[in-house]
């Protein structure tokens, strides 16, 4: 094959390869901060049944759990302005991993909440716990320890995801990689190396998120 | 300029989702096929094939799609394969649901209780036999719901294949929503569409996987 | 020539050195059990007969089918598991499948019968058992006791020369284990070849041809059960039955 391999031109892009790094990593992480927050919140509302939430959280998780990202993403960027709601591009990036993520978290969340033994509760209850205490300690620490390995892989698909992102202008990792690829003509090579940091950055999201997972949900002052 | 009515719109919208539909079913199909010849290979007693196997799914489960088809298609394009957007769209699908189908059902095969493999070695079964007749049966009916599930992931997946130029459902939307100026109205559209076609799907997977629980 | 012989037998889990050197000769047509304290190896003596565990020393040999460190290939097990046949203490029925089916397969696989055969050879074993006309249920639908006698009638299907039973009781409720007690008495009195692990104490004094006591992986003692309980040779077997009141 007459073709030559040519990674030399890396270091020169490294500047930006860095600041897309840096750009897919800020969506993550506030993607996956907020959207775990709503999930949390959703997973209550729904397990509780709190009116109107409950309600309006079980179509709004049905609703962005079975369309694609990308079209949530137009929705929010292209179709939001004609109801007068404009966002630029990061802001709109962020909102469509934050409400991905969320609709994920909460039904995730739920399938935790929903797996406590009934002993539990009324363990809990028996020893005049209030409602919220019995929440927390009983409920939603032991639930989050459960569904922790399944959240984590929920934020390492966003993040893999948010590459479509591009498509908006955001500049993000993959933007980056279409954007140098135009002017070395090193397509191939390009993409290549920008999978492979990918790759690396969803092992780094695995880690840090079983990190995360120790630090804030096994310590525990459980029972 | 052209003037669409709606009915253009929708029109035009189910010709894209026509084409979604088909991508999604020659994806899963494929991807079902591919991903089985992994999953033997995954669970299987060669080290080499076994390896390999491993490094398909971490690889393709560990990237995005959208820069898997990219580099498909460039890879493919060093060899002198000028590859039609459809193809690289179909051929990108296919590996990727592979990967994640072979990872779904080796969890599966997994989840066959240890007694199962014992208590068939100890009737002399050879490996082979104790797969066939044994392990894959209780396999295929744990696998039966989650797959059902993935299905809605390949249906979304293929919106991905819009950014290479393939002209699905969601390729279609953004070409008529430039056209229309009103992206609103053809997003929401478009995302109806995808709707209808994943909430029967996700639905189904749900219901089958209660069934199983309450069988147990 | 003993059925079942053992020599040198160890294995290791890591570090941990669970079967020090096992010596174990049965004869065709006995009936031996196996006791001692938890962990003191008995399940791991009786995987490591049809290779279920592999060991790390040792030789077996059953009927003429010998397995040793360096041959322990896939032909080397197949043949020694056609001659013995295992129970289970959690039965292990195949759920997929009915009664029958379960009895069946392994002839129908292994022993390549025809239709008519294995089917006969089915109907006859769970009549053994008792359960002849339980061939079309499925497993979940048996009580424990039920489905271990299925597990039996399994096993015997392949004709084997000799039977393991691990704590084959101990998962059922109380009033179920005497209904699997007397398959396994009648086995005893037809002349099977029986090595047995068992709480079941009276049991065994009523059964056993032979007692063996295990201690810390290796055989502490062993004896006729009569004489074995009515004289401890051994401070620990003296120690392990006053434990058992
Ligand atoms: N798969 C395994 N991996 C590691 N260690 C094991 C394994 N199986 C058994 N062991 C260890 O080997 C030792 C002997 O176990 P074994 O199950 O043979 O005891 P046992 O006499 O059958 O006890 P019990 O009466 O509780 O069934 C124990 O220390 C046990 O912890
Ligand atoms: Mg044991």
């Amino acid at each position: 094959m007459a073709y030559q391999f040519d990674f030399a031109f890396i270091p020169d892009y490294a500047g930006m390869f860095a600041h897309g790094l840096a750009y897919t990593v800020g969506l993550t992480v506030a993607g996956g901060a907020i959207g775990i927050g709503i999930g949390i919140g959703g997973a209550i509302s729904r397990l509780w049944n709190l009116r109107p939430f409950g309600n309006l959280y079980r179509y709004y998780v049905e609703l962005f759990r079975n369309t694609p990202f990308l079209v949530q993403l137009f929705l929010i960027f292209f179709g939001l302005p004609s109801l007068g709601i404009k966002l630029v591009e990061w802001q709109a990036a962020i909102l469509a991993m934050v409400l991905n993520l969320g609709a994920y978290s909460t039904e995730i969340i739920r399938a935790g909440l929903q797996a406590t033994p009934p002993g539990q509760i009324e363990a809990a209850e028996s020893l005049a716990l209030t409602r919220w205490q019995t929440f927390l300690y009983v409920m939603l620490r032991p639930a989050l320890r459960k569904v922790w390995p399944a959240l984590s892989s929920q934020v390492v698909i966003t993040m893999l995801g948010s590459s479509v992102c591009s498509q908006i202008s955001a500049e993000e990792l993959t933007f980056v990689a279409n954007f140098i690829q135009s002017r070395n003509f090193r397509a191939f090579e390009t993409y290549f190396f920008t999978t492979a940091m990918y790759f690396g950055l969803a092992l780094l999201i695995r880690q840090a998120m079983r990190l995360i997972g120790r630090h804030l949900i096994v310590r525990r002052p459980l029972s | 300029m052209i003037s669409f009515s709606l009915w253009d719109i929708v029109r035009n919208l189910a010709i894209g989702g026509a084409l979604t539909l088909l991508l999604s079913l020659v994806a899963f199909v494929l991807g079902g096929a591919a991903g089985l010849l992994v999953l033997f290979a995954r669970i299987g007693k060669w080290r080499v094939p076994r390896a390999m196997a491993q490094m398909h799914i971490e690889l393709f489960q560990g990237t995005p799609l959208l820069l898997q088809l990219f580099t498909l298609f460039f890879g493919l394009s060093l060899f002198g394969l000028d590859m039609p957007a459809w193809l690289a769209a179909a051929l990108g699908l296919t590996l990727f649901t592979s990967a994640f189908l072979a990872e779904i059902w080796r969890g599966c095969v997994e989840a066959v209780p240890k007694g199962q493999w014992e208590a068939s070695a100890c009737l002399a079964m050879s490996y082979g036999e104790q797969m066939r007749h044994v392990i894959l049966p209780q396999a295929m009916r744990l696998a039966v719901a989650p797959t059902v599930g993935f299905a809605v992931q390949v249906v979304k997946g293929t919106a991905v294949t819009s950014i290479i130029g393939f002209a699905e459902l969601t390729k279609t939307g953004s070409m008529i929503a430039n056209a229309t100026f009103q992206p609103f109205l053809v997003y929401s559209l478009v995302a109806l569409a995808y709707f209808v076609l994943c909430y029967p799907l996700s639905h189904y997977a749900q219901s089958l996987e209660r069934k199983l629980h309450a069988a147990r | 020539m003993p059925l079942v012989s053992t020599n040198r037998l160890h294995k290791f889990y890591g570090k941990n050195h669970v079967l020090r050197g096992i010596k174990l000769d049965v004869e065709e047509g006995e009936v031996v059990t196996i006791v001692g304290r938890s962990g003191s190896g008995k399940s791991t003596l009786l995987r490591t007969l049809n290779g279920l565990e592999s060991i790390d020393d040792g030789v077996i040999e059953v009927d003429g089918a010998r397995l040793d460190v360096d041959h322990a290939d896939g032909d080397t097990l197949r043949a020694l598991r056609q001659k013995i046949g295992m129970v289970f203490q959690q039965f292990n029925l195949f759920p997929h499948l009915s009664v029958g089916q379960n009895v069946m397969l392994a002839p129908q696989v292994v022993k390549k019968m025809t239709n008519a055969e294995r089917e006969g050879i089915a109907r006859d074993m769970l009549s053994r058992v008792g359960l002849a006309e339980k061939f079309d249920a499925f497993p979940d639908q048996l009580s424990g006791g039920q489905q271990q006698r299925v597990a039996i009638a399994r096993a015997l299907a392949m004709s084997p020369k000799v039977l393991l039973c691990d704590e084959i009781t101990s998962a059922l409720d109380p009033e179920l284990v005497n209904e699997v007690l007397n398959v396994v008495r009648r086995l005893a009195a037809e002349g099977m070849t029986l090595i047995m692990v068992t709480h079941e104490m009276r049991f065994a004094r009523e059964v056993s041809d032979k007692l063996v006591f295990m201690h810390e992986g290796r055989i502490h003692e062993t004896g006729h059960p009569q004489e074995m309980f009515a004289r401890p040779a051994t401070p620990e077997f003296a120690n392990f039955i006053g434990s058992l009141n």
